[in-house]
């Protein structure tokens, strides 16, 4: 079985490079069998990476410990579920699970293009998509083979080591999946655009075909990021959700490039305009996944000298090479054919409220990645490492993120191509002022530090704007079929959907600011070493220690302690954290116990237990933290929402509506 | 207003931000950047004014934990010369992987005069195999638990 693995991964790499090769001959001959075949090849690619996923599965299902990858992510104890997904918990599973996703992809593209064979720009995409899928295949079936035997040969290990048990966890599992299926999906319009570029068809067209890949890679790519959070928040116990640590960072950087890019793409497709920049865009979100995939699978940041120590770095950081290469000599080669004879017409538009809103995303990308590469640049270039962690990216991103929110609020409020500044102030008006009160307000009820109210003002302003959006297309709606307000408003999301999608994504945005700036702000944290009886303070809470417990199950020992939960006097139930010391581990993990409400988290650790009676306890009181996660939903909603397919039949009238 | 005019105004606005950006991540490098220093290279310099990041080696035997007051004190050594040590204080909660003979990494200020650390922030590094093959797939995998 783990042979038939290896062999799959053989046979997929050897027909991908045939589909290049067939596909090169069919574009150079202009021959339409020889591109079918290249298509057919492709498309038969994903059979045997299936098979090699399903290989893993298997292997991992039926504890085979003489495949080294299995020995060293999986055992007996490990509960089916988490055997089956230890499949991702390295990087040669994940690698592997990047090409088949990939592959499935392209099966899924050549399906889509399976009448377009004689269109020019078809058989471009597909050598984008089999060289990408070439380039992971090439990784497995050489460096990275997860079907490789246990060092010693003819000796099957009794058991593995186990998984690492803070991946034992349901957010751990889906995290990593939905990341890469961010990752690999932005690899489609990547393609799209390379051929558009070849071919010299860098009209719109690639953009409409790729909104729904860009849209819903970026959801995956924001789910993925958001779940990393969670699990971070429930798992680590060190009280937060995101640490600006490198691995973050590395899927955060190419979120923002495709924020911009999926930004900007509304103007070209709008407008016309932004052609070489959304080029550019697509490129970088391209390379950044790969990056990402790259940084999150091997030990580079922790110094230069560990660079390419696997042999891996060498080979990604040369398809990045190329990559950036290829796409700046075709964005370069197609500038006259890219640039066009429109410009923002005054720079208070509309549109010019998107390109400022591309400069901070970008700006935050680049600070982001400056940030994370930053020891390695020192030691290179000075020898000293001098390195930066969160105060450094907090400094420099808070800023930021105010003015894209001060831009995501504006926006709206600005016409397309030129507005006038009366205009302006008119729109302005309502939410400025909802602004200029809630602001008093909050002040009022004593928030003076400035990040925070200015945070909250922003939000109430974004939001204010929203509103008002929502409200005069409500009233407009049911003005026209004479609906009432409240049938209307639902109808009128409903209906133009992909305009009203990003407003409620945006809304998601203002959510998630309210809940960051509330647990980051006003977070406060007590810890205390307590014996049985003995109590704590923190915020309004009072926490009494009453017992401790000890259970076992599957694959682990646990210690559970029970305090009673009081708030302002009342009894509010009571909590446990835990202990767990897992039997393949060398180290106890500390579970989180949390209470969560709409107000504010609190959230309790036990990070030393020294006998029976004497227990050290962690407490910390996050206001607002569950709004990070709903305004994470909604944004997500919104997104959605936005790439929902409208009915054929009913397209002419909403092109109308839209316009 | 002509096109020229515009594009000015435009690219002044773009500049403008490029230029706060800069300050920014310059100033911000200056006053929150952590030398990353070993222990051997701690004991060997002058001159330590500000906050340092030092990796090295718990000494066997050397863990006192007051768990009443939280206050945890051990002995460091280089990752390399095991007989250079500096002595670290810390004051609050003890990472899981802590514990004899562990690689660690400490963020907070040395005192010459005592040869002590005042750790600020303590991370130590998982002994475990899963930084063998796969070192960081998340702060999951990462190498330092906090």
């Amino acid at each position: 079985m783990s042979q038939f693995g290896t062999y799959t991964i053989y046979i997929a790499f050897a027909l991908s490079l045939a589909s290049i090769g067939l596909l090169l001959l069919g574009v150079k001959r202009n021959d339409f069998r020889q591109l079918l075949a290249g298509r057919r090849a492709m498309a038969l690619t994903s059979l045997f990476t299936t098979l090699a996923a399903a290989a893993l599965t298997y292997l991992f299902a039926a504890d085979r410990f003489d495949i080294q990858y299995v020995y060293s992510y999986s055992d007996r104890a490990l509960p089916l579920f988490y055997k089956l997904t230890a499949f991702w918990a390295g990087q040669r599973g994940s690698l592997l699970f990047w090409a088949w996703v990939l592959s499935l992809f392209a099966l899924l593209v050549a399906h889509n293009t399976r009448h377009d064979l004689e269109n020019r720009t078809t058989p471009y995409i597909y050598l984008v998509l089999g060289g990408t899928l070439s380039f992971f295949l090439l990784l497995l079936a050489t460096l990275s083979d997860p079907f490789v035997a246990t060092a010693t040969k003819g000796f099957t290990p009794p058991d593995g080591q186990g998984l690492n048990p803070m991946l034992q966890n349901p957010g751990m599992i889906f995290h990593p999946p939905t990341l890469f299926l961010g990752y690999v999906g932005f690899t489609v319009p990547f393609a799209y655009a390379v051929a558009a570029m070849v071919t010299g068809r860098v009209d719109e067209t690639w953009l409409k075909k790729t909104r729904v890949w860009n849209v819903l890679s970026w959801v995956f790519l924001t789910i993925g990021i958001i779940l990393g959070g969670q699990w971070a928040y429930v798992e680590l116990g060190w009280g937060g959700y995101w640490a600006w640590d490198p691995v973050e960072n590395a899927s955060f950087i190419p979120w923002l490039v495709a924020t911009a890019f999926i930004h900007t793409a509304i103007i070209q497709e709008r407008r016309n305009i932004m052609r070489v920049w959304n080029m550019v865009l697509i490129v970088l979100t391209f390379v950044l996944c790969i990056f990402g995939t790259y940084l999150v699978r091997s030990g580079i940041l922790q110094s230069v000298h560990d660079f390419g120590a696997t042999g891996l770095g060498g080979f990604f950081l040369a398809f990045m090479f190329f990559t950036i290469l290829v796409g700046a000599v075709l964005i370069i080669a197609s500038y006259r054919d890219l640039k066009t004879d429109h410009s923002l017409e005054s720079y208070l538009s509309r549109e010019s409220t998107f390109l400022f809103n591309n400069v901070v995303l970008l700006a935050l990308a680049f600070s982001t990645l400056f940030g994370t590469l930053f020891p390695l640049l020192s030691e290179a270039v000075t020898g000293n490492k001098l390195t930066v962690s969160q105060p450094f990216f907090n400094r420099v991103n808070t800023p930021l993120f105010m003015a894209l929110l001060l831009i995501t609020g504006l926006c709206p409020l600005i016409g397309w191509r030129k507005a006038s500044a009366d205009n302006l102030k008119k729109n302005f008006m309502g939410p400025g002022a909802a602004t200029f009160a809630g602001a008093l307000g909050l002040f009022a009820a004593g928030i003076r530090e400035i990040y925070p109210l200015l945070a909250f003002s922003l939000s109430i302003f974004v939001a204010a704007t929203i509103i008002r959006e929502f409200w005069t297309g409500t009233r407009a709606r049911a003005g026209l079929t004479g609906e009432s307000a409240l049938a209307a408003f639902p109808r009128l999301l409903w209906k133009m959907r992909r305009r009203y999608g990003g407003f409620v994504a945006h809304l998601g945005v203002v959510i998630m600011v309210v809940g960051i700036t509330g647990s980051s702000a006003y977070k406060v944290e007590s810890q205390a070493t307590l014996r049985k009886g003995q109590s704590m303070a923190v915020g309004d809470y009072v926490l009494r220690y009453d017992r401790l417990g000890k259970y076992s199950d599957r694959n682990r020992e646990v210690y559970v302690a029970t305090m009673s939960v009081f708030k302002d006097g009342r009894s509010a139930g009571t909590i446990r954290p835990e202990k767990r010391f897992y039997s393949k581990a060398d180290q106890p993990t500390t579970e989180v116990s949390l209470r969560s409400t709409l107000l504010e988290d609190l959230y309790v650790t036990m990070p030393t237990i020294s006998d029976k009676t004497v227990v050290t306890f962690r407490a910390a009181v996050n206001p607002l933290l569950i709004w990070v996660w709903i305004g994470g939903f909604v944004m997500l909603a919104g997104g959605t929402m936005a790439i929902i397919p409208r009915g054929r039949r009913r397209l002419i009238t909403h092109e109308i509506e839209e316009e | 207003m002509n096109k020229k005019k515009r594009n000015v105004r435009t690219l002044a606005a773009v500049l403008a931000i490029l230029g706060a950006l800069t300050y920014l991540i310059i100033s911000s490098v200056s006053e929150t950047g952590i030398y990353y220093r070993t222990v051997s290279e701690v004991l060997a310099s002058t001159s330590l004014d500000r906050a340092l990041r030092i990796s090295g080696k718990v000494v066997e035997g050397t863990i006192n934990v007051d768990q009443e007051n939280l206050i945890l004190t051990f002995a460091v050594s280089d990752m390399e010369d095991r007989t250079r040590t500096i002595n670290a204080v810390y004051n609050g909660v003890v990472p899981d992987a802590f514990k004899e003979d562990v690689e660690v990494i400490l963020e907070g200020n040395y005192d010459r005069s005592s040869n002590t650390f005042n750790v600020v922030t303590l991370l130590a590094k998982c002994p475990s195999k899963y930084v063998a093959e796969v070192s960081a797939e998340d702060p999951a995998n990462q190498q330092y638990g906090r």
